[in-house]
């Protein structure tokens, strides 16, 4: 109604005013669209760029200090001690407990004290005597990975750096001289601080090789300035740095053109993370193995929405490619969709433990404006050791993804959920090569170590190699709900030299001193490791194999005063959960994990080389249930075979009890061998002894609902045993597909139970169940009887010793076996059938049963006793009064029966 | 029962019935095969061999075609209905319009070479007939068919002028190799619309004789012909263009053979009623081959340096292209035509045949479209477009006299011209549907949306509020509009 009232009020103003107003309209219109058109990449407002003494860098000239020019608006403070990207583990520096699992000179679970084998330094603890490397020095080499603040700034009980007194003793205030390596006082208060560097991920185009050189040089507070290089706000003369005054506008703001703060991109996050491109159309290209990307060495994981048959890569098989490197990326997710603040309102959950039950959502927001003062810098994430505190703050792929909803194609859909993280089908392969081996053990001529790739053939260091990608190793992981799932992970082996009673790593420095004279290996390294004698020393040749060569460069160590010194191994996995891909291209095929061939407990290469004697350990491996075996594989390669019967695991098709297989198998080929010569000797005795004429009469021995009986168990366990096979073992049995097997061999097991039901009721109401009871009396004399029959009396082509009617079908052996079929192996049978076929349905029954791997060898072995029982079944029918007067009789109902001579003289 | 002597027959059939009837009523489903295009293929029956019954000799074109009707003579009743024959589309009811309009390439204007027009001999060298000069063409004639630029399977038959054979064509040896149709009969003529290879469609150029995969996965991977999906019956061949066509009745479309629902991904399939199948499948336009794109009349008749891609005297400037990306907009596969005689306002664009639809018009979708932008000649008095006559004696490829030309022009369409000319915009649509790509080289969501995208699509353009990835598709700006107006 107000609508239109309006309406009409405004046909009544008149035709001029209209026109002004319009043309008004217009003109203030086209201003705003054009402001919009703009600005439209940001509305973020003008600023000054502030010193660090709060002063206008146009008047000072000093660097800009972050801190407080984004600190005018944004609680910069609050941020710095909100974000594990500043802190990198300070907070938790050398606190017990913070490094569970981890390295004995670990000092904290962040960058900041947690070693690395890709950059081999030792961060020294306080009180250390050899120190390898002090704060300055760390920040000078890890600050290429570090958003400043936390440790660049602070001490480790919390003081500024600058206060604190210089001490060429103490590893926060003293730094190596690279040139004479002597340890020199290190002057805060010259070289500055490294703020918390917003630049670096609020902006389209920060220049992080500046802000690495600057920090390098050790000019820690002009880091930050640097990151401005190239955006026209700060250009580098020689003299230094010098802001460009004609990219702030009058009232000393720096002008919108040259800044827009934004939202972190994934190339922000790529800077330290990984390979990132969101450009679909420019190929993306990888440097061998050498990325120079943390993730993408450690995974092989590359964040891009390109397909990778349109990327530059020299994949195997990239024509076929046609999935994208990561299906978020293609689906258009940013990284920061997934990894958000914690406190964005757009994303905030209150916690489980506080909504009340009924409440679905609390609408209940945060005012933007209050997020944009203090927005949280702690970021959602998975499970990755660091920053333990946020863990599973993303959740799971559950948390957005409705699995049950759309994998209606596979069977037991709960209990593959229950046992397999999504990654371990969404992410079947890395398409990229990973870091396989860091081996400190030796260096080459540049002072780095020796390197293993995995994923790559040729030179591992050309971008004209072999990509090949890699299947990464599937390990059980301790998961938020308490469960454990399968999940992709690329193991990292790292050999190193370690000395003293608390074991330290052999210092960089020295390992190159007792390798390298300048960049030339010492004649004593080359004799030793130089195998073919050409006195030089190649890729293949500079590996400590062999007990003689450690033995030699361990005295080499020792004899710069090194005690105790050895050479250790460890292996550190790195979880993959990215370069997802969609349903098309995730693993699917029943057999890649239900058959020998099975990825689950496929060996993953640890190492081409190792030096003997030595078996590495795990590290920061908290998460993963560690079952597997370290096995020697070839000529001194290692392997991680990882056990794929853990808890309750059992797979079908593939895990299966050896000796108990043998046993039912060789017991089949026993009875065989049995029924061949068995068989043998019968015809050919036949053949010598003309059988007495006897006396037959057609007898109505089987009834029809009888021969219906019999012939459906005879099909249905025919049918049972031939799936069976293939579910034993896919590979080995390909007439049927795996799937198709399990379907019908449920099917089938069911009717086998309903027909046994029947039969039950037939036999029990009609009082047939009587012909199987073997009668207590004379039944042991009649048992002998029957079978000194079937061991001698058969073969001089002797009458059965026991006549066959309607009322007395079995003889005594049979009835003891068929007794013991049909009540115990039977039942054992299918009621087993049944609890493997409910694992999914009653879980706890099953577990109770003694769960899969109890109930599914039983069943193999049953099934076993089956297929023996079957032959010898089968065989005896031909023991008649004629070889097929038996089946007939069971086909037609009619049998010849050889009349015994009291029964013949009595008719 | 006991001495039936079938009993074990019975038995037999129990048991598997036993067995079989659970099976089947239990066993899972596979996923269905919800797409088997190859269903809507047609039968190539092999043709008949007429090497033999073609005895010649063959004084000319009509000849040959006597000898054709001698036992097809059902075939140039079916000829004579076709638009190959008439040029001609029946007549259209169309809104705003007291009379129905007749379009076809006999009536409809471009902003190529504008019209045929006055121009008879040099267009119908493309005409399905021989001897089409001038107005007088007697279109009941059945020896004048042309059997052979269709059937001639020899591939050494060329037409010229007013379509007759080309000088030294062996008519012979092309009436005994006759066949059905292939690329090369389509070709000939499509492939090379506007007057030279690739120059008009922007999706039908020479590179579909012997297309590689890239260029298209039906002709290349496939090796479709062009009948695969123009499919022709008593001579009526499947497929309308909005260059000449009023209506879309006979309309070729992807769902002849592909389900609409083949998509496994639901993503996709939520796009299947918004977009059509050719905006993601045909990424980019002249794969191999540079098309037209501009063409400026107005700068014709100069003595300058010629290049048949940049300039000649006769026509003007041009821009050609390859590879270029398609613009997009609704297309309910209509379009408003401009009829010759339609006023114009010179000062803006004219649109030659704008795709109707919008984002309201459900039965539209997102196409992809060449537009083809010119530079006309059109009366300054009357306001409409001028027909020139640019071919033959006092034409402007003879005279380089734009006033001689739109006279005589002018003359032969029936349209008052009143001696003052100019020169106006105007815009052409061409839908592009082969050069069709498989999936592993079609559009991906970035090309469209999302904040980095590369902006294919110009959204508030096409009705929406912004990128509906973020904003919201066809439903919720409805809502938000009728919101708006309650």
């Amino acid at each position: 109604m107000k609508a239109r009232e309006r309406t009409s009020e405004m046909y009544s103003v008149s035709r001029s005013k209209l026109s002004i107003i319009s043309s008004t309209l217009g003109v203030l219109l086209s201003i705003c669209s054009a402001l919009i058109a703009q600005d439209s990449h940001s509305i973020h407002p003008t600023f000054p760029f502030l010193d660090k003494n709060n002063r206008n860098v146009l008047s000072s000239g000093q660097a800009v200090s972050t801190m407080n020019s984004c600190g005018a608006c944004h609680d910069t403070g609050y941020i710095e001690s909100h974000s594990f990207h500043v802190d990198l583990g300070l907070r938790e520096f050398g606190k017990s407990g913070k490094t569970k699992g981890g390295r004995p000179w670990d000092l904290s679970p962040g960058l900041f004290g947690k070693w690395s084998p890709n950059i081999y330094r030792t961060l020294a603890p306080k009180d250390e005597q050899q120190i390898d490397l002090g704060t300055a020095d760390w920040v000078r080499i890890f600050g290429a990975r570090h958003v400043g603040g936390g440790p660049a700034v602070r001490s480790r009980d919390g003081q500024r750096l600058t206060s604190l007194e210089i001490s060429a003793a103490d590893s926060e205030t003293l730094s190596r001289n690279p040139e004479t390596d002597e340890l020199e006082a290190w002057d805060w208060q010259k070289s500055g601080l490294v703020e918390m560097n917003c630049f670096l991920c609020h902006l389209s185009n920060p220049n992080n090789e500046a802000r690495i050189t600057e920090l390098q040089s050790g000019n820690f507070e002009l880091g930050n300035t640097a990151t401005l290089l190239g955006t026209g706000l700060v250009e580098k003369k020689e003299e230094g740095w010098r802001w460009n005054s004609t990219a702030f506008d009058q009232s000393g703001n720096v002008k919108s053109d040259f800044l827009t703060p934004q939202n972190p991109d994934d190339n922000n996050c790529g800077l330290c993370h990984g390979l990132t491109s969101v450009d679909r159309e420019t190929p993306l290209v990888t440097n061998g193995c050498e990325p120079g990307y943390w993730s993408t060495e450690t995974t092989g994981q590359i964040i891009s929405p390109q397909r990778l048959m349109d990327s530059g890569v020299n994949l195997a098989g990239k024509k076929d490619l046609s999935r994208s490197w990561d299906i978020h990326s293609e689906r258009l997710l940013e990284c920061v969709d997934c990894h958000f603040s914690v406190n964005n309102p757009i994303y905030y959950q209150e916690s489980e433990a506080s909504r009340p039950a009924h409440l679905k959502f609390d609408a209940r927001r945060m005012d933007l404006k209050d997020y944009l003062i203090r927005p949280s810098h702690q970021f959602a994430k998975g499970r990755a050791s660091q920053a333990a505190g946020l863990n599973a703050t993303i959740g799971s792929c559950e948390s957005c993804h409705e699995a049950t909803a759309i994998h209606d194609w596979l069977p037991y859909k709960e209990r593959h959920f229950n046992a397999l993280s999504c990654e371990s089908c969404h992410i079947p392969k890395l398409h990229a090569p990973a870091r396989q081996v860091y081996d400190w053990t030796v260096v080459t001529p540049e002072g780095k170590p020796r390197l293993e790739c995995r994923g790559i053939e040729g030179e591992p260091g050309s971008s004209r190699a072999l990509i090949t990608g890699f299947e990464p190793v599937l390990l059980p992981r301790r998961e938020v709900d308490g469960g454990t799932r399968l999940a992709p992970y690329n193991l990292i082996t790292s050999w190193y030299w370690v000395h003293g009673e608390t074991p330290r790593p052999v210092r960089l420095q020295d390992l190159q001193d007792i390798y390298l004279d300048e960049e030339n290996y010492h004649q004593e390294v080359i004799a030793l490791l130089d195998t073919n004698s050409d006195r030089t020393l190649s890729d293949d040749e500079l590996v400590l194999n062999t007990a003689g060569k450690s033995d030699v460069i361990k005295k080499r160590l020792e004899a710069l005063g090194l005690q105790n010194v050895r050479i250790m191994g460890e292996i550190e996995p790195f979880g993959i959960h990215h370069n997802v891909t969609h349903g098309d291209w995730a693993l699917k095929e029943c057999t890649a994990c239900h058959s020998d061939e099975s990825r689950v407990n496929r060996p993953f290469i640890l190492s081409d080389h190792h030096p003997k004697g030595v078996e590495p350990r795990f590290v920061w491996a908290n998460d993963i249930v560690l079952n597997g075996k370290i096995e020697e594989h070839g000529q001194g390669a290692l392997v991680y075979k990882p056990a794929s019967r853990s808890g309750s695991l059992f797979i079908l098709g593939h895990d299966r009890i050896p000796w108990l297989h043998w046993a039912g198998f060789s017991s089949f080929i026993l009875v065989m061998i049995g029924i061949v010569v068995h068989g043998g000797v019968r015809v050919v005795m036949a053949r010598r002894n003309r059988p007495n004429h006897v006396s037959v009469k057609r007898v109505y021995m089987y009834t029809a609902y009888e021969r219906f009986w019999h012939w459906l168990q005879a099909l249905a366990i025919i049918a049972l045993i031939l799936t069976g096979l293939v579910i034993h073992s896919p590979l080995t049995f390909k007439f049927l597909d795996f799937e198709s097997a399990v379907s019908i061999h449920n099917i089938v097991g069911f009717i086998l139970l309903a027909n046994a039901f029947l039969a039950a009721f037939y036999h029990i109401a009609g009082g047939q169940i009587q012909q199987y009871l073997p009668e207590p009396k004379g039944f042991f004399s009649q048992a002998i009887q029957q079978t000194i029959f079937y061991m001698r009396g058969i073969f001089k082509s002797e009458a059965h010793p026991f006549e066959k009617n309607p009322q007395k079908k079995l003889n005594p052996l049979q009835k003891i076996t068929y007794l013991m079929i049909l009540n115990v192996l039977l039942p054992v049978q299918v009621l087993s059938g049944i609890v493997i076929w409910g694992a999914q349905r009653w879980p706890s029954l099953t577990a109770n049963l003694g769960g899969l791997p109890v109930l599914i060898p039983l069943h193999s072995l049953a099934a076993w006793l089956f297929a023996a029982f079957l032959i010898v079944h089968i065989y005896l029918t031909t023991t008649g009064h004629t070889p097929t007067s038996n089946i007939k009789a069971m086909i037609v109902g009619w049998d010849e029966v050889v009349l015994h001579k009291q029964n013949r003289s009595s008719k | 029962m006991q001495d039936f002597k079938y009993s074990w027959l019975v038995t037999i059939a129990l048991v598997l019935t036993a067995v079989i009837v659970p099976l089947l009523y239990f066993l899972p489903e596979r996923e269905a095969i919800t797409d088997d295009p190859w269903a809507g293929m047609p039968q190539h029956l092999p043709h008949t061999d007429h090497s033999a019954l073609m005895k010649g000799p063959f004084a000319d074109g009509p000849s040959v075609t006597r000898a054709c009707l001698e036992c097809h003579q059902k075939s140039a009743e079916e000829v004579l209905q076709s638009v190959h024959w008439t040029w001609e589309s029946p007549p259209v009811e169309i809104a705003g319009r007291p009379q129905p309009v007749i379009l076809g390439k006999k009536f409809a204007v471009n902003n190529f070479c504008i019209g045929i027009g006055s121009n008879w001999p040099a267009c119908t060298s493309c005409h399905a007939g021989y001897g089409w000069t001038d107005g007088t063409f007697d279109f009941s004639k059945s020896e004048n068919i042309d059997c052979l630029v269709c059937h001639d399977n020899s591939s050494l038959y060329v037409k010229t002028k007013g379509g007759y054979p080309a000088d030294g064509v062996d008519l012979l040896a092309a009436a005994k190799s006759v066949g059905q149709p292939t690329r090369a009969n389509c070709g000939g003529c499509h492939f090379r619309g506007g007057g030279g290879n690739a120059v008009k469609h922007g999706d039908l150029d020479e590179s579909l004789y012997y297309p590689v995969d890239r260029v298209d996965v039906h002709m290349g991977k496939h090796d479709f012909l062009c009948t695969d999906c123009h499919q022709t019956q008593h001579h009526d061949i499947k497929g309308r263009a909005i260059s000449v066509s009023l209506d879309d009745a006979n309309q070729v479309y992807c769902t002849d053979c592909h389900s609409e629902s083949l998509h496994a991904d639901e993503r996709i399939t939520a796009h299947v009623q918004t977009v059509a199948c050719q905006t993601c499948h045909i990424p980019e336009g002249a794969i191999k081959e540079a098309t037209k794109m501009h063409w400026d009349w107005s700068a014709a008749g100069q003595d300058r340096a010629e290049d048949p891609h940049t300039y000649l005297k006769k026509k003007g400037e041009f821009v050609y292209e390859k590879g270029f990306a398609p613009e997009y907009f609704w297309y309910n596969g209509l379009a408003d035509h401009y009829v010759l005689g339609d006023k114009i306002i010179a000062k803006e664009v004219t649109f030659i045949n704008r795709p109707r639809g919008s984002i309201e018009d459900l039965d539209s979708k997102i196409w992809p479209f060449k537009v083809h932008r010119g530079k006309q000649v059109y009366d300054k008095k009357y306001h409409y477009l001028l027909q020139p006559k640019t071919y033959g004696e006092g034409g402007y490829w003879s005279e380089f006299d734009w006033d001689i030309a739109l006279r005589l022009g002018s003359d032969a369409v029936d349209l008052p011209y009143s001696g003052e000319y100019d020169f106006t915009s105007t815009e052409m649509f061409w839908p592009t549907t082969p050069m069709v790509q498989a999936a592993g080289k079609a559009l991906q969501c970035i090309d469209c949306h999302g904040k980095t995208g590369n902006g294919r699509f110009d959204w508030q353009a096409l009705g929406y509020e912004g990128d509906p990835m973020y904003r919201g598709g066809r439903q919720t700006v409805s809502n938000v509009k009728t919101a708006e107006v309650k």
